[in-house]
């Protein structure tokens, strides 16, 4: 071994192979958040910028509007990790079960699909088949659900359009908590399931005392990454509602982009936006947490 | 003889196998609607009752994208981008991620943590300060604007997924390497680099991934439509009146149709990747 280098000398060489990404992240991160919180405390309009203190936040608490966005983000997220837990659960499941490698391989292939889409071009295509005059509906009518010549405007009626969207967001992105689950599962040493077999522990028994704790840490991770992205999701809801109608699909991001790229109110928007972070970083601390200690 | 009754087992293996399958039709089944309606001329598109099998089949949809050089211009735009994009953060990412899985030093914990927490930022609060930067210093509708940014979060992502690789890699095969005489930038060229190959490409693809499908910052940062994204180009072929769909159902096909068959080929890969740090 050679002699162990002096400790400066380490730190040194740990902050060389850091700058590059350190500076890229100081600049493009740390800077303009810096803006956003400095921007929050003025009102600002292409020309001038005015102190106005805590006025921004002021206006935002007694805003019904960002209340309505709250809660709809709220309803969107919990809708979509439960839903994502449940699913991806039951599918894991069967893919872990006793069958063919090979099989599980291509079943876990075709499943990850929807996945892959940009959200972008996942929406786009669930607008064409949520149209009132789209295959949902035709669906519906052919299995006599829906009268010939009833139609239901999934996204353009106030109270459907949250639901659709969450549901076409729940399509997109279970296959992340399928693999996920599927991994954890797979990780489970056969031990334990040996030992609850001798115990005489029947199928679900295992289920409860086996596979549930052991995969605490993976559904812990999985559903607090599923609520930080779907919580700030935007692409979906803008592309396939804008919000719409009357505000009945508007999250929190959707909220904020219209704020700042339509009313131009960079002001108001930041502060909207810096509210948005603190729910976030609040709800995602028990992560840092987690993800800091191993 | 009759055959012997399936076991128990069997009946659990025919089981599974029919929810699966079923579980995929479900699931694939709008990615088949697009399929069918990117060959139909539009005006079949919403026919009532809907139409399974076209009954007219036309390429034209293909032909008005591939054969448009605006369109061809947005595909390119997302080529140089997306690669542009994978390639710096795998370059700036791997230095990085080598520090944090091979040495020690202070403030470790620090920027490990900064790093987790960069990937709670939601973007549209960034959007606001990208802006008017890019504005300020002339890269508004630029793609350089557009590396800049996405770069801010497949960076950490980038970090992250390599560092739990690196950390998989046995250190003594690069510390043997040095005791005979390599310097540390050469056992990381000469070995660590080679083992990692499978690492680099399901990071890689997963960055490729990140920045082709990315939508908000190019909304708010490119104007013009020379420089338009692919997600920009689909998006805006949504109007008030006639929806081109067997148009815009093409174009997303074909910006889908390259990473649905990379990531089902490298599975392996990408599927260790996205779970290699949670798992742990």
């Amino acid at each position: 071994m050679p002699a162990a280098p002096h400790r400066s000398y380490q730190n040194l060489q740990a902050y060389t192979f850091l700058a590059p990404a350190l500076l890229l992240l100081l600049a493009l991160l740390v800077y303009p958040l810096g803006q956003v919180i400095r921007m929050s405390f003025f009102d600002v309009t292409p020309r001038a910028e005015r102190w106005v203190g805590l006025e921004n936040y002021r206006r935002l608490l007694a805003n019904p509007a960002f209340w309505d966005a709250f809660l709809h983000t709220v309803w969107f997220t919990l809708g979509t990790v439960a839903l994502h837990l449940g699913i991806g659960m039951a599918l894991a499941l069967l893919l872990h079960s006793r069958i063919d490698a090979r099989v599980r391989n291509v079943f876990r292939g075709l499943l990850i699909v929807p996945w892959l889409f940009a959200p972008t071009v996942a929406g786009m295509i669930w607008v064409l088949i949520l149209n009132p005059f789209g295959i949902l509906n035709g669906f519906l009518a052919a299995l006599g659900i829906l009268g010939t010549s009833e139609t239901i405007n999934w996204l353009g009626s106030p109270s459907t359009s949250l639901l659709a969207v969450t549901a076409v967001n729940v399509w997109r992105a279970f296959p992340f908590a399928m693999v996920m689950l599927l991994a954890g599962l797979q990780a489970i040493p056969d031990e334990l399931y040996e030992a609850a077999a001798i115990d005489g522990s029947g199928p679900l028994q295992k289920f409860r005392f086996v596979t549930l704790p052991s995969l605490r840490g993976v559904i812990l991770t999985m559903a607090l990454l599923d609520f930080i992205w779907t919580f700030r999701s935007f692409d979906l809801v803008y592309v396939m509602t804008g919000g719409g109608p009357v505000e009945s699909s508007q999250v929190l991001a959707t909220s904020i982009y219209f704020d700042a790229f339509q009313k131009f109110q960079f002001g108001y928007a930041s502060a909207e936006a810096i509210a948005m972070l603190v729910i976030l970083l609040a709800g995602s601390l028990v992560y840092v947490r987690r993800a800091v200690q191993e | 003889m009759t055959p012997p009754p399936p076991t128990r087992r069997q009946l659990a293996h025919a089981a599974a196998y029919t929810l699966l399958a079923l579980a995929a039709v479900v699931t694939l089944f709008p990615v088949a609607w697009m399929l069918t309606v990117s060959i139909r001329p539009n005006v079949e598109v919403m026919k009532i009752p809907p139409q399974w099998i076209p009954s007219v089949f036309t390429a034209d949809a293909y032909r008005q994208v591939l054969g448009n050089p605006r369109y061809l211009r947005t595909f390119l735009n997302s080529y140089v981008v997306s690669l542009t994009v994978t390639g710096l953060s795998l370059l700036v990412g791997a230095l990085a991620a080598y520090a944090l899985a091979r040495l020690r030093f202070r403030g470790q914990r620090g920027v490990l943590m900064f790093l987790i927490v960069t990937q709670m930022f939601p973007l549209v609060l960034l959007c606001i300060p990208y802006f008017q930067v890019m504005v300020r210093i002339g890269l508004f509708d630029t793609l350089t604007a557009l590396v800049l940014v996405y770069t801010t979060f497949t960076l950490p992502f980038c970090i992250l997924m390599l560092r739990a690789y690196f950390a998989e890699v046995p250190r003594e095969i690069e510390e043997a390497a040095m005791v005979d005489g390599c310097s540390r930038i050469g056992a990381i060229a000469r070995i660590l680099l080679p083992m990692s190959v499978p690492a680099l490409v399901g990071s890689g693809l997963y960055t490729f991934l990140l920045a082709w499908n990315e939508f908000l910052f190019a909304v708010v940062l490119i104007e013009s439509w020379d420089k338009r994204v692919i997600t920009m180009t689909i998006y805006s072929l949504l109007a008030e009146f006639v929806t081109e769909w067997n148009m815009m159902m093409a174009c997303s096909l074909l910006a889908s149709a390259p990473l649905v068959v990379a990531f089902i080929f490298l599975q392996r890969y990408v599927v260790r990747g996205m779970t290699v740090g949670a798992i742990k």
